[in-house]
């Protein structure tokens, strides 16, 4: 197994938000916190209107397991970034060092408190048991346990967004960036995998560097 | 006898102002993380999905694979 990871084509997306809507209901995230959310660029330019999916991108060296004071974050076997929310304190860094956006607050508490953070599992849960009561309430369901994929690529009416091992993915894709060429489309476009970006299928995912390491930092 | 009660008393006296340096830290300790279950160990909860057996890594990443293929319709349709 390497490691599992979202792709969303570009080229497929409508901005129908059914993504956001499955992982919101799912996983029985509260109002005011999106896991997932649907950005869309040159809104209304015709032939450039684009538009992505983007949650917790399960980062090869997260930020956010770097910038945390409390240590919460951990990686599982499978390359899913994921945290304990026993330990995490709500202090909103991960959110600051998070290139995507992907950790969430509730912010409806007096004197603008926060809540623990909340972000997208690659449903796959939390350290609690899994499938249990527990874990749902804390951090949504375990498809993975389940044998099941994330639930907003499994439905996604385009296949925009898939999600899966980061090699079967970024082959389908592949496929896909082949197809079009060879249909005329974007002629002279290559296609570009996690193979190519990270390395091998068996390359180890780096380790975060500790604080401790970086100069200045305390 | 009045001298000796003069001592005690200073000694009672400086036992109490020093109290509070006798006092245990109240710092807490750190949280310890919690070893996480793997997915291939499967969920008791009834959704699970057939055609692997729960515990048994290599079927379940199988399983996996053919669901991730799934995604694909270019080898669905075929």
């Amino acid at each position: 197994m390497a490691r599992m990871k979202f792709i969303c084509d570009t080229e497929r997306c409508i901005e129908c938000n059914g993504c956001v809507t499955a992982c919101k209901n799912d996983n029985e995230v509260p109002w005011g916190v999106n896991r997932r959310r649907v950005v869309t660029v040159n809104d209304g330019i015709i032939g450039q209107e684009k538009s992505i999916s983007v949650a917790c991108m399960h980062c090869s060296d997260a930020p956010c397991m770097a910038v945390c004071p409390v240590d919460c974050f951990y990686r599982t076997d499978e390359g899913v970034v994921l945290h304990d929310k026993d330990i995490c304190i709500g202090c909103g860094y991960c959110s600051l060092a998070c290139p995507f956006g992907a950790p969430q607050f509730l912010s409806q508490g007096a004197f603008g408190t926060r809540s623990k953070m909340d972000k997208c599992t690659f449903c796959s849960g939390g350290p609690e048991e899994n499938g249990s009561v527990a874990e749902f309430e804390k951090y949504g369901r375990n498809r993975l346990a389940e044998g099941k994929l994330p639930l907003c690529a499994e439905m996604c009416s385009t296949k925009a967004l898939i999600g899966g091992d980061s090699d079967v993915i970024s082959g389908i894709f592949n496929q896909r960036v082949t197809n079009r060429e060879k249909n005329g489309k974007y002629p002279g476009s290559k296609p570009f995998g996690w193979t190519t970006a990270y390395g091998g299928p068996d390359a180890p995912a780096p380790t975060p560097t500790p604080a401790a390491k970086i100069p200045g930092a305390n | 006898m009045n001298v000796n009660f003069k001592t005690l008393s200073l000694c009672f006296a400086a036992a109490a102002l020093l109290v509070a340096c006798s006092e245990p830290p109240e710092i807490a300790p750190k949280a310890a993380k919690r070893p996480d279950v793997a997915p291939y160990m499967g969920a008791n909860n009834g959704f699970m999905t057939k055609g692997w057996a729960p515990g048994n890594q290599t079927s379940w990443t199988e399983s996996i694979d053919k669901r991730n293929q799934g995604q694909n319709e270019n080898s669905r349709v075929k």
